[in-house]
């Protein structure tokens, strides 16, 4: 549902070439518009002056013709079906000539994406979710717009709580890069999600491949780039205002986002509001799970001259996420009666917006500096310093008022400076070098009066890089390699009495490596080839967890003698568009671990006076897991849009000769959209355009690739959803309303997910209505 | 470069000299809401007190904890009251008081596999629910088994059978599960 099919990044080449000659109202603006790939023209794109809230479309021939233009500054919006628009300022002295080519990538069929900064995605498997995306599911989570791409999968802690997986692979193993800097945090648990607002962001790229070298070590196969695009060279105050309501939870998010551009400063600040009370199942509400968030974030900008770039970046995101009452177990004994009930504990037959312990409070706040020196037309110097602080709070029913006291609390800092020096031969090689160093302090707030499950500690990384791409006839070739030191100190505490501190000194050597090819073995076909190989460390819970994780109730066990994990993945995509109507991508890959590290649950039960818990033990085995992305669109006419994805994937503990456990089952996905190209007056004044109809459907297949040992409870059956969407575009004068109407879980389907954990206690959420207003000015 | 840009350079640069220091020193903190142990002493009217003791002085993890067993007499009825402590702390906590002023959201649960052996409340919450601070344990013939006591924090006290002391309604989450091995002759 979130994937509009198309995707333009719109390239604009201003071809205007501008004569001055005063003239009256008599001007006209004409132009062609293209495809910047096949060179075709494009039909059916809308150019709209903003001032004189007129418009036209583009006929078969890319042909489009604004007459009696008054000389003046306009703001023109361009947009095509199911694209986010793009609007640029002009100045009409003349009569004017306006050639725009348009990118018009099918991006959920994972081609490459041509962004303005030119980044090097060749070679690489990429998917992207784009800012129209963002803004019509504001009432989602960063991770909750990922969730119907193919090959990603939501690992989710109740509704509210859920962090992204990208072919099996999350947490430790999964950078998330916000706005150029690797999301720090704790990112361990299974049950923090990534602390990002996804309105502050214009664009939310995956890249599959084990390539992304320069985005940091310990990524095993998967990168997910956050950021926001340039701010608009717009001389006068923009912005948009969002709102939208959703009936499950009776949910509420409020967004704005204002930015200005001037030669001095350009600047853009966007703000979210969040409040959401207790979701519902289609027969009970789930008691305690709410969720309220607040975030801010401002950049700034500022060309010095030709040469000079710098960029300012700061956020800050502050949530309360309620967590299942019901859920809150202590012993096996505990989940055994839990899991005995129909309806979990503690449900309530009335709606409520509190939200009280079990509950998480989590803060995070980023600021950035980047600066970009142009040495010469081939050379280029980035320099980027970061700072981030995140503070989570985890609360548990406690005795004796002391609910109000978390009974998990954490605080992390992180700095963190990269530089970078990219270069271009004089045959086309394209090189980068570079060097990334954070130091990270990660201490337990000793106001819990808990044992904490993980230990203080600092690291200190250092990674060079280097990355070379060349391109000669059909053929792409990327390279890459990579060294990182990584120096932990942990002072941790005994578990027996008297609790003494123990000291670890750890340092790790890692290197990396990449070999890509990409063939385009005609103007239809293109064939990508994708090696990488890549070390991670033992993260400090896998090495040194000791005690209740409350979270999961059961007893963790780190191994301090863990060694780095060791992954070779390898894919090949095969991608083929003959033609306009119809294309098909494929993308298989297969991912070789060498002491992959897991959690494996022992057969002993750890005797404590709150009864008999599960242990868990950090250990590691040799582990592959192999899968298949396949995706396809068709455009059945020129209204009617299909799309069909399926997701297959398979983890195997090679070791222990068992299936890896928390894999994502298999899903498919399809999509049928109506798309209306005629503009409708309603009155003098109002215009509705872009009217789309769109049906979903996703299909999850239970995961049979499990035994039933390894697991409390067996994998729920495969369920079947049913979305609808309706959206339009209403054009007044001055300003753009973009309505919407969602509903998700159409049939109010019951049904449990593999990968969320509140499955043991309760069914997911029901039949939801998303209705939706944002406000372009 | 131009020489006016040197300042933000500098201040940039500066911003990446930070020293690489040391973890903090956790907090070897008291845990004051760990429960380390529990007696049930059980006074017959007439005869030997018993008292039945799990004891594991550094809460989850480390060392195992010592659970005692106990020998009652058979047809016997005793009074059976239970003693929570935090030993980890010094002084040592009475734990007991914090679940009397919150007897609402506590109850104890009697789970005996020994033939013949039942335990009735003795004691009730400000809601007229028993808690089972205090109890009545009663023997029947010469018989072997265990005896699960079993502490639920916020328990659904109105949920079906569990005023009379059936665990299986009563949700919340267990603060208390110990076993002890008895053998009633």
């Amino acid at each position: 549902m979130y994937n509009r099919g198309y995707y333009i990044a719109l390239v604009i080449i201003l071809g205007a070439f501008l004569q001055c000659s005063a003239q009256d109202c008599d001007l006209t603006i004409r132009g062609y518009v293209i495809d910047e790939s096949s060179q075709a023209p494009l039909a059916y794109v809308n150019l709209y002056i903003q001032e004189t809230q007129s418009g036209t479309t583009t006929d078969e021939t890319g042909f489009f013709s604004l007459d009696k233009i008054c000389m003046g500054h306009y703001h023109i919006i361009v947009s095509h079906i199911g694209c986010e628009d793009e609007k640029f300022h002009c100045d009409i002295l003349s009569d004017t000539i306006l050639n725009l080519t348009l990118s018009h990538t099918p991006i959920s069929l994972g081609t490459v994406v041509v962004s303005s900064q030119k980044e090097d995605y060749n070679n690489q498997a990429n998917l992207s979710v784009n800012r129209s995306v963002i803004e019509d599911n504001s009432h989602l989570n960063i991770s909750g717009l990922l969730e119907n791409e193919t090959g990603v999968s939501l690992l989710k802690n109740g509704n509210g709580i859920s962090k992204p997986v990208v072919h099996g692979l999350y947490g430790n193993r999964l950078i998330i890069l916000n706005n150029g800097v690797a999301q720090s945090g704790q990112q361990w648990g299974n049950d923090h999600s990534p602390e990002i607002d996804p309105f502050a962001l214009d664009k939310i790229t995956i890249i599959k491949g084990a390539n992304a070298l320069e985005y940091g070590s310990g990524n095993l196969g998967a990168v997910i780039l956050s950021e926001p695009k340039r701010i608009a060279k717009e001389p006068h105050l923009h912005g948009q205002v969002n709102y939208a309501y959703e009936t499950n939870g009776r949910g509420q998010t409020l967004n704005t986002r204002l930015g200005k551009y001037s030669e001095a400063l350009a600047w853009r600040l966007t703000g979210s509001l969040k409040r959401y009370g207790d979701r519902e199942t289609p027969d009970y509400f789930l008691n305690n799970t709410g969720l309220e968030e607040a975030n801010l974030s401002i950049q700034l900008e500022k060309t010095y001259n030709e040469k000079i770039f710098l960029d300012f970046y700061a956020s800050t995101f502050n949530t309360r996420l309620g967590v299942l009452r019901g859920s809150h177990i202590s012993n096996l004994t505990d989940l055994e009666r839990a899991l005995s009930q129909e309806e979990p504990f503690f449900t309530e037959p009335d709606f409520s917006d509190e939200i009280e312990a079990p509950m998480q409070e989590v803060s995070h706040h980023l600021a950035k500096a980047k600066a970009k020196y142009f040495i010469s037309d081939n050379q280029i110097i980035e320099f980027v310093v970061s700072g981030q602080v995140n503070n989570r709070k985890e609360f548990d029913i406690r005795r004796s008022g002391r609910s109000e006291i978390p009974a998990l609390s954490l605080f992390q800092s992180t700095v963190g400076a990269d530089l970078s020096y990219g270069f271009t031969t004089e045959n086309n090689w394209k090189l980068k070098f570079g060097n990334q160093t954070a130091f990270a302090k990660n201490t337990n707030n000793p106001e819990t009066g808990i044992f904490p499950l993980i230990p203080n500690y600092t690291t200190l990384k250092s990674g060079l890089f280097g990355t070379a791409t060349y391109s000669k006839d059909a053929l792409t070739y990327n390279f890459g390699l990579r060294y990182d030191i990584e120096d932990q100190i942990v002072l941790g505490l005994t578990t027996s009495f008297p609790r003494e501190v123990v000291r670890y000194d750890n340092l790790f050597h890692n290197f990396s490596a990449l070999v890509a090819l990409t063939a385009h073995l005609s103007d239809q076909q293109s064939l990508s080839w994708n090696v990488g190989y890549a070390m991670r460390n033992p993260a400090i819970n896998e090495l040194y967890s000791a005690g209740l994780h409350q979270g999961v109730s059961g007893i963790e066990e780190g191994d301090p003698n863990l060694n780095q994990e060791k992954a070779l993945k390898n894919t090949l995509e095969y991608k083929w568009v003959p033609g306009s109507q119809f294309a098909f991508n494929v993308l298989g890959y297969y991912q070789y671990f060498e002491d992959y590290i897991y959690l494996n649950p022992q057969d002993e039960f750890r005797l404590t006076i709150r009864g008999a818990f599960p242990v868990f033990s950090y250990e590691q085995a040799d582990a592959d897991i192999i899968g298949l992305d396949v995706s396809t669109q068709y455009t059945i006419s020129n209204s009617l849009l299909g799309l069909l994805k399926y997701s297959y994937l398979k983890g195997e503990n090679r070791g222990q000769g068992e299936p890896l456990i928390f894999m994502p089952p298999n899903s498919l996905f399809a999509s049928l959209t109506y798309r209306g190209h005629n503009t409708r007056m309603l009155t003098e004044s109002l215009n509705m355009e872009d009217t789309e109809i769109e049906v979903t459907n996703r299909y999850v297949f239970r995961q049979n690739n499990l035994l039933d040992e390894q697991d409390f409870l067996a994998a729920p059956e495969a369920y079947n959803l049913f979305g609808l969407k309706v959206s339009t575009n209403f054009i007044l004068p001055q300003y753009k309303i973009r309505g919407y109407l969602k509903v998700d879980n159409l049939f109010n389907t019951q049904y449990r997910d593999y990968l969320n954990r509140q499955r043991y206690f309760a069914n997911d959420v029901g039949r939801s209505l998303v209705i939706g207003l944002n406000l372009k000015f | 470069m131009k020489t006016h840009n040197l300042p933000l350079w500098a201040l940039l640069f500066s911003l990446v000299l930070f020293v690489a220091c040391d973890p903090e020193e956790p907090g070897d903190g008291p845990e004051p809401e760990l429960i380390t142990t529990l007696n049930y002493t059980l006074t017959p009217t007439d005869g030997e007190v018993v008292v039945l003791t799990f004891q594991d002085p550094d809460g989850d993890g480390g060392d195992a904890p010592v659970i005692s067993s106990g020998t009652l007499s058979a047809n016997t009825t005793y009074v059976g009251t239970i003693e929570l402590l935090n030993e980890s702390v010094d002084p040592v906590e009475d734990i007991t008081e914090e679940v009397e002023e919150e007897d609402e959201e506590h109850q104890f649960f009697f789970m005996s596999t020994v033939a013949g052996l039942t335990v009735d409340y003795a004691d009730q919450d400000e809601d007229d629910n028993p808690v089972g601070l205090t109890s009545s344990l009663t023997t029947g013939d010469a018989s072997t088994g265990t005896l699960t006591i079993n502490l639920i924090h916020e328990p659904q006290k109105d949920a079906d059978g569990v005023a009379t002391g059936d665990i299986s309604n009563a949700g919340g989450e267990s603060d208390i599960e110990v076993t002890f091995s008895i053998v009633v002759q």
